[in-house]
């Protein structure tokens, strides 16, 4: 996009922290796939997850003097972001409407939870149907609508001391599917 | 600590999916802190979901990057303009203020507006008056309009609930349904008798019974041994759509209805019976 110009991460971090628009703007074309991913699996809905998109931007280019390189990843740290901004979108919205979330436990909107992908970019769309749907369930509440174990328990019918182990599983079975990527 | 139990326990995988608690997750960070294990567990953990996130990647649509991009400048702009606007307004307000007016002329200022505001204050009065008119006939309409909607919204209930009933009815088992098939010169007609033989009640279901004048009705018996049993009187038109109550009967072999006068008889004239139904034993 535009620039053929690569930053190591350091140098990235470096240049927002300058306040460099033009680092914002690599940053931005790098990242904003993956993290309007993120906020469009929270919140399920396009128009709603651009705005959102546009929040996680300007909270990273407010927030980055925050930002510790010895901590972290910077793209933990974003998505971290991202997640957050989204789910807070979402419960926000969700209290607006008068919804409890014991409503997520329907199936309607248990279907919700498994997205189809649109586009089946990379063929991963196979894959990722490896996962079985509780497995994929669990992993989606946990980290895309941040339910508490609790909620989880409740949705999934499950008694609250599995849902650790639950989550276990759920995560290595996604890295045995990663691998044959 | 045994550290090999405490990563097969599956908290630092609920620990990067962010489901444990603030308490919970403060152990895990020290945990990672302390034992290699653990942070080699951890790490491999935090890649699998980010690569779980990648795999999710959606292009965004295309006008949002120029937004953003307008967005970041609008702010920096924001802070530095009211602080301006204050500076000037400060400097100029004392030129505006007090030019030099001599006492008898701000006299007759005074009484020209005056006089202005009384000519405005009674245009005023006169319009709030008709406005005041105005919403009161709304008012009157509003309510009209409200009363007849909540006479039809009770009378969808009432549907409703009538309905509501005919299907639990249908659902219970100690229903017995009675088909009555039209008889002598009368075939083709048809009523359903519904009769709860523990419960005594009894409805009835006129689908096709021809109209009647307006001095008859039909009347439902309970035949037993061949004795009639009178299970009351019931209405057409609108009615012939849902089930109506009738009186309870209390044991019945075979079900006819005639056709009366109005309000019944004490004895079925029986050749008036236009419909007839055993009742399945």
């Amino acid at each position: 996009m535009g620039t053929a110009l690569t930053y190591t991460e350091a140098e990235l971090v470096l240049g927002l922290k300058s306040r460099s628009e033009k680092h914002f703007g690599y940053l931005y074309d790098h990242y904003s796939p993956a993290l309007f991913g993120v906020a469009l699996k929270v919140i399920n809905d396009e128009t709603i997850a651009g705005d959102v998109l546009q929040e996680i931007f300007l909270k990273i280019w407010r927030s980055i003097e925050r930002y510790d390189i010895d901590k972290g990843r910077l793209f933990t740290w974003m998505v971290n972001i991202a997640r957050n901004t989204a789910i807070d979108t979402l419960r926000s919205k969700a209290y607006k409407q008068g919804l409890k979330i014991q409503e997520l436990g329907s199936a309607i909107a248990m279907e919700q939870f498994v997205v189809h992908l649109a586009v089946d970019h990379l063929g991963l769309t196979k894959v990722i149907e490896q996962l079985n749907k509780e497995q994929r369930i669990i992993i989606d509440l946990a980290y895309y609508k941040g339910c508490t174990q609790e909620e989880i328990s409740k949705i999934l019918d499950i008694p609250l001391g599995t849902v650790k182990t639950r989550m276990r599983n759920a995560i290595i079975q996604l890295r045995t599917i990663l691998k044959q990527l | 600590m045994d550290v090999q139990r405490y990563i097969s326990s599956g908290i630092i995988e609920s620990h990067a999916a962010g489901l444990v608690s603030e308490s919970e997750a403060r152990e895990v960070e020290a945990a990672i802190m302390q034992y290699p294990e653990v942070k080699a567990a951890a790490d491999a953990v935090r890649v699998d979901m980010e690569r779980y996130v990648q795999i999710w990647a959606v292009k965004p649509p295309a006008g949002l990057r120029k937004q953003l991009m307008e967005r970041l400048n609008e702010k920096e702009e924001e802070v530095t303009v009211p602080v301006q606007e204050e500076a000037v307004e400060e400097e100029e307000e004392p030129r505006s203020l007090m030019p030099q007016i001599p006492v008898l002329k701000m006299w007759q200022y005074g009484a020209a507006a005056a006089i202005l505001l009384l000519i405005i204050s009674s245009i005023m009065n006169f319009v709030f008056v008709s406005r005041i008119d105005e919403y009161k006939n709304k008012n009157t309409k509003l309510s009209e309009e409200q009363e007849a909607l909540s006479v039809e919204k009770n009378a969808f209930s009432e549907r409703y609930q009538q309905a509501q009933k005919e299907m639990d009815m249908m659902k219970d088992p100690a229903f017995k349904w009675v088909k009555m098939q039209g008889v002598n010169k009368h075939t083709g007609i048809v009523a359903t008798v519904c009769w709860n033989p523990q419960s005594k009640e009894t409805f009835i279901l006129a689908q096709e019974l021809p109209a009647t004048s307006e001095d008859k009705q039909y009347q439902l018996w309970a035949i037993v041994n061949g004795h009639p049993i009178d299970a009351g009187v019931f209405e057409l038109g609108n009615m012939t759509k849902s089930l109506q109550k009738v009186k309870p009967v209390v044991n019945a072999q075979v079900f006819v209805v005639t056709l009366e006068k109005k309000g019944g008889s004490i004895t079925p004239s029986l050749d008036q019976m236009f419909v007839a139904g055993k009742v399945a034993s």
